[in-house]
């Protein structure tokens, strides 16, 4: 892909993300049976929870190739995807943890969503301690590529079945101003949202591995890509 | 504007502004610094390959 089509792509995005968040408080009526305002951050909490998700599995799927292959890249994306994954997870926390105070009266309430949440950023806490506790290279690889496979075990069962075989606070149909399902317009900026965190993500991702790359070059270790 | 709405948004905007800035100033800092490492590495006849 040429350099002035990435660039056009990255203002693109800007512009995009732009657009979304001043149509999501000025354009979009919040959902209907929430106090105030406080729906509108579902457009924010959400795609955070999904980019955390697809940042996981990209790690599960990086660290598969990386020990069938032993590609040092594939390590790199795997590590970067990791930590985006988490970074998303944690502002996720935080935006629904904001909502909880809002709609439930407390940041905190140790909601099933809640806590199975918190049980995977530590899981992936783990990953990194994991990562900084070998210093052998090769070893620190092939050990950060298994756990992620095992850490990403976790995901379907901490994030989709946990919180539906139990009672939780959690709403399942917040983006809602008139009934069930979502009107048109809500429809429209939430997949707007979606689209541009996916794409911030795959931008933060790009730049992160090329960071590890030149990180790892600087430390004298080659490789080819 | 009721309940500060715009200043919400405003805010939000600032933030998000802020964030892409970051991003393009990085991604030139990450650049500059590839060619370096590549013209060193050419001086010392090494073949390392960087993703463009």
């Amino acid at each position: 892909m040429g350099r002035i089509k990435v660039m056009i792509y990255k203002i693109l995005l800007a512009i995009w993300m732009n657009l979304i968040i001043a149509a999501v408080f000025l354009y979009v009526e919040p959902a209907a049976g929430f106090p105030g305002e406080v729906s509108r951050i579902l457009f924010f909490h959400v795609p955070m929870a999904w980019v955390a998700t697809l940042a996981f599995l990209l790690s599960m799927i990086a660290s598969s190739v990386y020990l069938i292959t032993r590609k040092v890249s594939a390590d790199f994306l795997a590590q970067s995807s990791a930590e985006l994954g988490f970074l998303f997870c944690f502002l996720a926390t935080v935006t629904g943890s904001i909502f909880a105070k809002a709609t439930w009266g407390s940041f905190w309430n140790w909601d099933p969503r809640e806590t199975s949440i918190v049980m995977l950023l530590m899981i992936y806490g783990a990953y990194f301690v994991l990562r900084s506790a070998v210093p052998d290279h090769e070893k620190r690889r092939v050990f950060a590529g298994v756990y992620s496979i095992l850490a990403f075990c976790t995901v379907p069962f901490l994030v989709f079945i946990v919180p539906r075989i139990t009672s939780s606070l959690h709403p399942e149909d917040t983006l809602n101003p008139a009934g069930p399902g979502m009107d048109m317009k809500t429809l429209i900026f939430f997949l707007g949202s979606l689209c541009a965190y996916t794409a911030l993500f795959v931008w933060m991702l790009r730049l992160k591995v090329r960071m590890l790359r030149i990180m790892d070059n600087e430390q004298g270790v080659k490789f080819k890509i | 504007m009721e309940n500060g709405l715009g200043f919400v948004a405003a805010v939000n905007l600032i933030i998000w502004a802020g964030i892409t800035l970051y991003l393009f100033v990085l991604d030139r800092r990450l650049k500059k610094l590839e060619q370096r490492s590549g013209d060193r590495d050419q001086a010392a006849g090494m073949d390392v390959h960087y993703e463009k």
